[in-house]
């Protein structure tokens, strides 16, 4: 992703690094990465072009059959919202972790960070007891005699949209955090003294640039929530199956493993042709949050 | 010269099994260890306790179990076929799985599990399984729900106007044939007419109970989650979930009419390394009746064992889907069929279930 020619490391002394020594810093990561995820992948593809002869057949059964793109397209749209919602839900937080101080920063801080440390299945099975018939939501509800009749809350869209976002949250704050932080002081304050109000100044300096960490956070939710899994699994219906709950069906049911590979084909591109995208049209060390 | 050759090995064979006293299966030599894949936790646990322990004592066989789910199971089996190390050897099958995954089983000789011969019952022999554990994917509901009148059929179960509350139906296993084959009942179409199965009436059928399914369960134990948390009014579910629903003191009870036969087999994976001790295990499961009863009152279903059902008494019986009394309300699928329809099957349920 890095362009060429900006990509050095520095001694400590400020000195920058041969284009060797920087190969060789970062030639761990890559072996580790090329031999743990390209390879299958590449391996993986190979299987969807080649079995059971030589042939596009399964990549032709990805488009011709409405349930499988019926399914990409739910997993778009399902993306979509948990971006949407991220963003509502991340924003304020990331603007509030921005401007406190002292103990409450560190706390939003650790609060914001800390469900990372725990696993994706752990919270999403929280949500599903939340959400039960029976559960916290629909007791208190009935309770305060607001229905009579619980609602059904699990195994819906909402559910896996909320808890998606739940799980996905930190990824958007952390980025929009950045850029806020990035954005120095005497910006708000020169606008204030031009005569600016506290709502105009948010409007015309503080949000346009913080955009570029909510492009990055929103990318990284995006395309993280495509690939998931746990979550539509437990808290969805059959409604809400998206491509990863195809491709293991495919893989532990069905059998099909070159059609499968075909479906992790189709997402593949999906993804780079995103990343693509993005990395053209913003500059990637802007949205890291180094907008200054 | 072949003549007498061929004359005298079976006359040895069995001078030498009688002077061992031991069953002809067991003169082959066999490896030391055997790699069985069942579904882990009461199941695997109670398996290890009244058979794999014994077998290894009386064979001195060291039995190597897997915990893996069946579609796991699978996708594994496949992956050691494709890559040429076959690991498992005995694996856990349903019925279709005999006649839609021949080729990546290995064929049964029946004439050489006496012991299956003579203690199961008639059909526990087939040529790529041997029946273990037999029960019905059946109706279960929550009496207190359903005080007065239980919902007894199929159709009672489509009857959402007598029996109003949200059902759960499986999205998992063989739910492409056990899901149409509960329709076409509730439809009315006689139980012995059920083969070849009128897909699109079944689906239409389908249609009317959709909206009031509140769950597609995915695993055994999310089942019996379900009932135990009355996500649920009614499902269907393995037999043998419901009854650890009803032993837990959940408010929950069981119908046998028209609960769709379900065996799981056990069979032998092509290329299984230790194929010997792997026959030799499947003639050992039934050679001793005296296990059965205790193994079927732990993990709550019944084996193809003829003996082991007679022992126990008529209430407790009931319970299990090879008592007379139940045996004759089982729906008894088509396998042939179904396994010929695999493909057909599973992608109108998928399109349907998806929509």
């Amino acid at each position: 992703m890095m362009e060429a020619g900006r990509s050095h490391f520095w001694h400590s002394d400020g000195r920058q690094l041969s284009g060797l020594s920087t190969l060789l810093l970062l030639l761990p990561f890559f072996a580790i990465i090329a031999f743990v995820f390209v390879y299958p992948i590449l391996q993986l593809l190979v299987i969807s072009v080649l079995e059971p002869h030589p042939t596009l057949d399964n990549y032709a059964r990805v488009v011709e059959n409405p349930v499988h793109m019926r399914v990409l397209m739910r997993t778009l749209w399902t993306a979509t919202l948990v971006t949407a919602l991220s963003v509502v839900l991340g924003f304020p937080v990331a603007y509030y972790m921005s401007r406190a101080k002292g103990t409450v920063a560190a706390l939003v801080a650790v609060c914001v960070i800390l469900p990372l440390w725990s696993s994706v299945l752990v919270r999403t099975a929280a949500w599903s007891f939340l959400f039960q018939r029976n559960g916290l939501i629909n007791s208190a509800l009935m309770a305060l005699g607001l229905t009579s009749e619980p609602f059904k809350l699990l195994y819906t869209q909402s559910a896996v949209v909320i808890a998606m976002a739940h799980v996905l949250l930190p990824f958007m704050i952390l980025p929009i955090y950045g850029a806020l932080r990035s954005i120095p002081n005497d910006y708000g304050r020169a606008a204030a003294v031009l005569g600016a109000t506290r709502l105009r100044t948010f409007l015309e300096v503080i949000l346009p640039l913080s955009l570029p960490g909510v492009v990055s956070g929103s990318l990284l939710v995006f395309l993280t929530a495509l690939g998931f899994f746990i979550t539509p699994a437990l808290l969805g219906s059959p409604q809400e199956m998206m491509i990863s709950t195809l491709v293991s069906k495919q893989i532990r049911e069905v059998l099909d493993w070159p059609f499968a590979a075909a479906l992790v084909g189709v997402l593949t591109v999906f993804v780079t042709l995103l990343a693509i995208v993005f990395s053209k049209t913003l500059r990637f060390d802007r949205l890291m949050g180094n907008a200054s | 010269m072949l003549k007498t050759g061929w004359m005298w090995s079976p006359a040895a064979f069995v001078l030498a099994s009688v002077l061992c006293g031991t069953l002809p299966a067991a003169a082959e030599k066999l490896e030391d260890q055997l790699v069985i894949a069942t579904t882990g936790g009461l199941m695997g646990n109670t398996l290890a306790k009244y058979f794999y322990d014994p077998f290894s004592k009386a064979k001195n066989v060291e039995i190597v179990p897997v915990a893996i789910e069946v579609p796991d199971q699978w996708a594994r089996a496949k992956a050691m076929q494709r890559t040429g190390k076959v690991e498992f050897d005995i694996v856990t099958a349903t019925g279709p799985d005999l006649v839609g995954r021949t080729d990546m089983l290995e064929k049964i000789d029946c004439a050489k599990l006496p012991s299956v011969q003579k203690f199961g019952v008639s059909d526990a022999c087939q040529p790529y399984g041997v029946a273990r554990t037999t029960g019905g994917m059946l109706i279960t509901y929550n009496t207190e729900t359903f005080k007065t009148k239980a919902p007894k059929t199929w159709a009672d179960f489509w009857d959402v106007k007598q029996f109003p509350g949200p059902r759960g139906l499986p999205d998992t296993g063989d739910s492409d044939w056990w899901v149409p084959v509960a329709a076409l009942l509730a439809d009315g179409v006689k139980p012995e007419q059920l083969f070849p199965l009128d897909i699109n009436r079944a689906y239409k059928k389908l249609d009317e109970i959709r909206p009031n399914v509140g769950v597609w369960w995915k695993t055994g134990d999310q089942v019996q989650q379900i009932m135990r948390s009355r996500e649920v009014v009614m499902a269907m579910s393995y037999s043998g979930r419901a009854l650890a629903v009803v032993k837990e003191g959940v408010p929950a009870a069981m119908s046998w009419d028209q609960a769709i036969r379900d065996t799981g087999y056990m069979a032998v994976l092509k290329g299984a390394p230790d194929l010997n001790a792997a026959m030799a295990y499947l003639d050992f499961f039934y050679a001793s009746s005296d296990a059965h009863v205790p193994f079927m009152r732990a993990v709550n279903y019944a084996t193809a064992s003829k003996s082991a059902i007679e022992l126990l008494k008529l209430e407790e019986r009931n319970l299990y889907a090879t008592s007379p009394e139940n045996y004759e309300k089982l729906v008894k699928p088509d396998f042939a069929w179904i396994g010929e329809h695999r493909n057909e099957l599973r992608e109108r349920w998928m399109a349907w279930l998806t929509r």
